[in-house]
């Protein structure tokens, strides 16, 4: 944890009494469409303080009340736009209009609600931060040289420099911008294979999933979806390779499955039913010794080429209603370099006295099968 | 129980710790997350106990199997609850008064770098001010400075006697709080990259010190006008000029000169030293600005503001020493009482 600490956006922050908590920390590109928001946001609570002041003043004796008005306006300009964000940021905890849209908050260091105090220093110096301009009128004679651009780069600079990636503001007031998640989602993956439940139920009953590859099990599962289905085998394969061999699985089982199979067992199965229903399975048996069962109801020729078993969980299931039952492809894989195996049977990989064993392996190998996922 | 289960068993009271969040970050009150039912300590007492069995489960998620994006979710939130329990006090009626009468005064009085700027500021604009008053000596000096045209036109302004009207202050008054306090404000914030803060102040001393010397000069017709105008508000806002120049230059020294701290540690010591002198200054520029918008245009004899500006120097000079001048150290008078009772003895 603490070595990728310094590679990881993350912030950990310890308190006094030692609970120990992490922060996501928001970079110039989140951080950017929130200035651009509060830009306009600015400009729009200016307009619209001032456009009812003035309908009001009509309303009223003009004379009398329009230098106030000019004076009001001034102030009111002078206010929002130099202390907007401090105001929002002390008053709503850290956030501005543009901060609250992109999700992302201002904190101390220490993990602590921003105060008045450092709100305004971080704000005020955000002018450092947006140095140096930038004038249009270097590209183009005709534009008054008033119009400058702000560049950004010492903000950015320091942004880059900083561990917190705070810009100079920040590091003088001792605030950081973290991301403020609030989406919660039960992080168990709903799986809606049957194949999977029925895979798992083939794990040797009294199979116990250690704490490190549980974990290993729940990230890649997170995760997966983010992943193409060749990049997932290939992740995949590193755990399950070692752990077909050592349960006796047949070793063309698809890596990915497998890991579901393993997630499902370890997370979601229900120890008290007893009953799978292993009709998705269509006959194929995962272990080695079993003999495969043919089924009558398939279609043989289904016409299905090479790479059409996609790991994603919708084409699994609906593919698997139409495998061939000759290469019991019901759970296989279907790489380019697995496919030469086809119909061919595999070649067994471990010693013949732990292929004729059945469903339950034998029990002094299943901790080390689980340590070896690591 | 597989995790699953245990999962959703905890589920609702991480929702209502969050709930609790919720409310308690918007009001600062636990009321509005139980819809009324828990009021004032109930609510309270409620919150911590959901705390802590939230630290409970975070101190076991290992030992539960979570997963990780469990974990983090419990992450995130034990700290929301952790910022709600222990929440920094909010800016206190009394916090700025104290800021600005208490705190702002002996930063100033004790702050270097609030010297250094004055010096700068006041040195350059009485040289600029000599140079462009002798005109035989160094002609043309003020006009390449302020620039010819800048000269005329400040000069036909006051060519009239001031009086305005009562509608102009207000207006003025206005514009004044929002130009001038900008300027300094943004003087602060160049600060911290210390030369920008450096130009923006010479450069203001020698253009105010080449107006000022060009409408001193005997055959300038508008330099009695410009004097009236200029008495009631120049001790306010000069100082006030001076006193942002030296918060930003604050800021900036705390970049290099560390004095044994972290190079980071040293910017917010030297931030948070600097925030006083500034609120000191937008005060300054506030007071300077109803000065220049009410007072400085007014036909009032030049007797009332020369008192005015004599009454402010004295107000300024008061905050500053009477109020900045470091009080003895309590605890050397206990020494010293100590040592004597121990000498009697």
């Amino acid at each position: 944890m603490v070595s990728n600490a310094a590679l990881d956006t993350t912030i950990g922050v310890v308190t006094p009494e030692n609970i120990a908590f992490e922060y996501h920390l928001a970079g110039p590109f989140r951080r950017l469409p929130a200035y651009l928001i509060d830009w306009a946001a600015r400009w729009i609570l200016i307009f619209c303080t001032i456009v009812p002041l003035y309908f009001s003043g009509f309303f009223l004796n003009f004379w009398v009340v329009g230098p106030f008005l000019v004076a009001a306006t001034f102030l009111i300009y002078f206010v929002i736009s130099w202390f907007y964000g401090t105001l929002m940021e002390t008053f709503f905890n850290g956030r501005t209009i543009g901060k609250w849209l992109t999700g992302i908050r201002v904190i101390d260091v220490d993990g602590r609600p921003v105060t008045g105090r450092s709100a305004l220093l971080r704000n005020l110096l955000r002018i450092a931060d947006l140095a140096p301009m930038y004038a249009i009128s270097n590209v183009s004679e005709g534009v008054p040289p008033i119009y400058m651009i702000p560049t950004g780069l010492v903000g950015l600079t320091t942004m880059m420099m900083t561990r917190r990636m705070q810009r100079l503001g920040d590091l003088a007031a001792g605030t950081m911008v973290v991301i403020d998640e609030k989406k919660w989602k039960l992080p168990m993956e709903k799986v809606s294979d049957s194949r999977v439940p029925a895979l798992a139920s083939y794990l040797p009953a009294d199979f116990r999933v250690s704490r490190t590859m549980s974990r290993t099990l729940a990230i890649y599962v997170e995760r997966r979806t983010m992943m193409t289905s060749t990049r997932r085998r290939e992740i995949a394969r590193q755990l399950t390779d070692p752990l077909l061999r050592r349960l006796n699985f047949r070793p063309e089982i698809d890596p990915d499955l497998m890991m579901y199979a393993l997630y499902y067992h370890a997370f979601l199965k229900d120890q008290d039913t007893g009953e799978v229903d292993i009709k998705p399975l269509r006959g194929f048996s995962p272990l080695m010794g079993e003999a495969l069962r043919p089924t009558d109801n398939l279609d043989v020729g289904a016409g299905i080429g090479r790479g059409s078993i996609r790991s994603r969980e919708v084409d699994l299931s609906s593919v698997a209603a139409r495998e061939t039952e000759r290469s019991g492809r019901g759970l296989v894989m279907a790489d380019e370099d697995e496919q030469s195996e086809d119909g061919k049977t595999p070649t067994p990989r471990i010693s013949d006295n732990l292929a004729a064993s059945k469903k339950s392996a034998p029990r002094g190998i299943q901790n080390e099968s689980a340590e070896d996922g690591k | 129980m597989k995790i699953a289960q245990r999962l959703q068993s905890r589920q609702p009271q991480w929702e209502e710790l969050s709930r609790f969040c919720d409310a308690m970050e918007l009001r600062g009150r636990t009321d509005r997350a139980t819809k009324g039912d828990l009021v004032g300590a109930a609510g309270i007492a409620r919150f911590s106990s959901l705390y802590r069995s939230a630290c409970a489960d975070l101190a076991l998620a290992d030992a539960y199997q979570l997963p990780p994006a469990t974990v983090s979710y419990l992450h995130r939130l034990v700290a929301r609850a952790h910022n709600q329990l222990y929440r920094a006090n909010r800016l206190k009626p009394n916090g700025w008064t104290d800021l600005i009468f208490v705190e702002a005064p002996k930063r100033i009085f004790a702050d270097p770098c609030v010297r250094i700027a004055a010096v700068v500021f006041f040195g350059l604009f009485s040289l600029s001010m000599y140079l462009a008053f002798q005109e035989q000596s160094f002609p043309m000096y003020a006009e390449s400075v302020a620039g010819e045209q800048a000269l005329q036109q400040a000069e036909t302004s006051f060519e009239q006697p001031l009086n305005a009207s009562f509608s102009h202050y207000v207006t003025m008054s206005g514009f004044y709080i929002q130009h001038n306090t900008g300027i300094g404000l943004r003087c602060f914030a160049w600060g911290v990259l210390i030369v920008p803060c450096l130009y923006v102040l010479a450069s203001n001393a020698i253009q105010l010190g080449a107006v000022f010397g060009y409408m001193a000069r005997s055959e300038t017709n508008a330099g009695d006008n410009f004097f009236q105008f200029v008495t009631a508000h120049g001790p306010f806002e000069l100082t006030a000029i001076a006193l942002a120049a030296g918060a930003g230059l604050r800021l900036g020294v705390g970049l290099f000169r560390t004095k044994g701290l972290t190079r980071v540690d040293s910017v917010r010591e030297n931030a948070s030293r600097a925030v006083p002198i500034m609120a000191a200054s937008a005060m300054l520029f506030v007071m300077a600005a109803f000065t220049e918008g009410f007072l400085s245009p007014s036909p009032v004899p030049y007797v009332f503001k020369a008192l005015w500006s004599i009454l402010s120097s004295g107000l300024i000079s008061f905050y500053f020493v009477i109020l900045g001048f470091p009080e003895q150290e309590p605890s050397d008078n206990l020494e010293d009482e100590l040592q004597e009772i121990w000498d009697a003895a």
